[in-house]
């Protein structure tokens, strides 16, 4: 009896405790100076839309969501919280360099996208599509 | 005949390169003509990145016959399981197995050179070739039995051209080879292999493809050969992902290596002989 309510609390507290757990890595993104300063060439080019929307929906869309508000059907099985891509705060704080580096470089559960995305053109492409969402 | 192919695929190769050292400063090349190195039963232009390792899962259920069986998923399918890795950029290797004659196949793909964006080369061009090992007791092979016996070979040129944004299509003609084959069956297969895609949204396509065997007098064994095999044709729908590829599709061709289908198909697509199939293509990079 006292052994089942040892188990029995310490099942509570561990359950307790996961909920109490931090709910991933809130560490803000280390930039390279080379990223920062990057000037994005092809800013407004409209040719460019339907190509950013393209690998925007091949690579992005099932984590970010359809419209980048981090609501896509894989979003619930990431640990890191995401940014909302169509935010203010978002668009406001970065410019296209860093989110190029965001995008395609990648940290943690965000991938590297250098090599499904080899072609300069189309990662800039997906940085418009991203800018394209802002509310 | 040998050695004029032997030339004739050197000359392609050294054009190719040629071409392509010349126009890659100038005009790059036309963005994913298609979203797969397979489409359906064939091959397309495409290789993936250099260092990119591919396992691709080829299933066909039985015929559509009726509900008893489910319109063919009960039915007794083939299933090919397969490894790909891209050496480079344009050069892919790989081997399969498949259930049906317990065949082991190994391929090569060769891009020769890319169309371009400005139209400088109009077209893509590819090479591709297989081998395969039917490895089966020896007992079905007759007498006489040798290990050769069990080889079967593919070659395919593979012409691709991608029309607008979301319209690709190519041509391929063919060689296939069986070295041991049923009395009065032919050992070789002169086809054509058309394919085309059409993208109905950022991530999905209608996909078609109608693969002929020519019936070509001058090059028969036999006077009337006994089998004349049926064009495998297909039509589904793809979607893909950045790692991934899923196809769905009817198809008339039962078998997961080309040149059986080109050499032994007995279905024919408009009076019945369609199968329900899949395939699914999985990406890593190194």
């Amino acid at each position: 009896m006292k052994k089942s309510s040892i188990t029995l609390i310490a099942g509570f507290a561990f359950l307790m405790m996961s909920f109490g757990l931090p709910e991933g890595d809130k560490t803000p993104w280390e930039i390279p100076d080379e990223y920062k300063n990057m000037e994005n060439p092809y800013k407004g080019d409209k040719g460019l839309d339907r190509i950013g929307k393209m690998l925007y929906a091949k690579n992005c869309k099932s984590c970010h969501g359809n419209k980048g508000e981090a609501d896509g059907p894989r979003a619930k099985q990431i640990d890191v919280p995401m940014f909302d891509l169509s935010s203010e705060d978002f668009q406001a704080a970065y410019n296209d360099g860093e989110i190029y580096y965001m995008s395609i470089i990648g940290r943690d559960e965000m991938p590297n996208f250098e090599s499904k995305i080899p072609d300069d053109e189309d990662r800039w492409a997906v940085v418009n599509y991203i800018r394209s969402l802002k509310k | 005949m040998k050695k004029f192919t032997i030339i004739l695929f050197a000359l392609l190769i050294g054009a190719g390169s040629l071409l392509a050292q010349e126009e890659k400063k100038k005009d790059k090349p036309v963005r994913a003509p298609f979203e797969s190195g397979i489409l359906i039963d064939n091959q397309t232009v495409i290789v993936p990145t250099k260092k990119t390792l591919e396992f691709v899962i080829e299933h066909r259920f039985g015929e559509i016959k009726d509900h008893k069986d489910l319109w063919g998923i009960y039915a007794a399918s083939n299933i090919r399981l397969a490894l790909n890795y891209s050496l480079l950029d344009n050069l892919m290797i790989g081997l399969g197995t498949t259930k049906d004659q317990k065949l082991q196949d190994f391929r090569a793909k060769y891009i020769v050179f890319e169309q371009t964006r400005e139209n400088t080369i109009p077209v893509g061009v590819a090479f591709y070739g297989n081998m395969a090992i039917d490895g089966r007791e020896k007992d079905v092979f007759g007498k006489d039995y040798k290990f050769s016996n069990r080889f079967s070979y593919y070659a395919a040129l593979i012409i691709s051209r991608k029309i607008s944004y979301g319209i690709s299509v190519q041509v391929a003609p063919t060689f296939s080879h069986i070295n041991k084959v049923q009395k009065e069956y032919e050992h070789d297969k002169i086809g054509i292999a058309f394919s085309g895609r059409a993208r109905i949204s950022p991530q999905s396509s209608i996909t078609l493809q109608w693969n002929q065997p020519l019936e070509i007098e001058g090059i028969y064994e036999h006077h009337e050969p006994a089998l004349k095999p049926k064009a495998n044709i297909g039509i589904g729908w793809e979607i893909s992902t950045s790692t991934h590829v899923f196809q769905m599709f009817v198809s008339s061709g039962r078998a997961l290596v080309p040149q059986y289908n080109m050499m032994h198909n007995t279905n024919d697509f408009f009076d019945g002989g369609i199968m329900f199939g899949f395939n699914i293509t999985r990406l890593w990079s190194f």
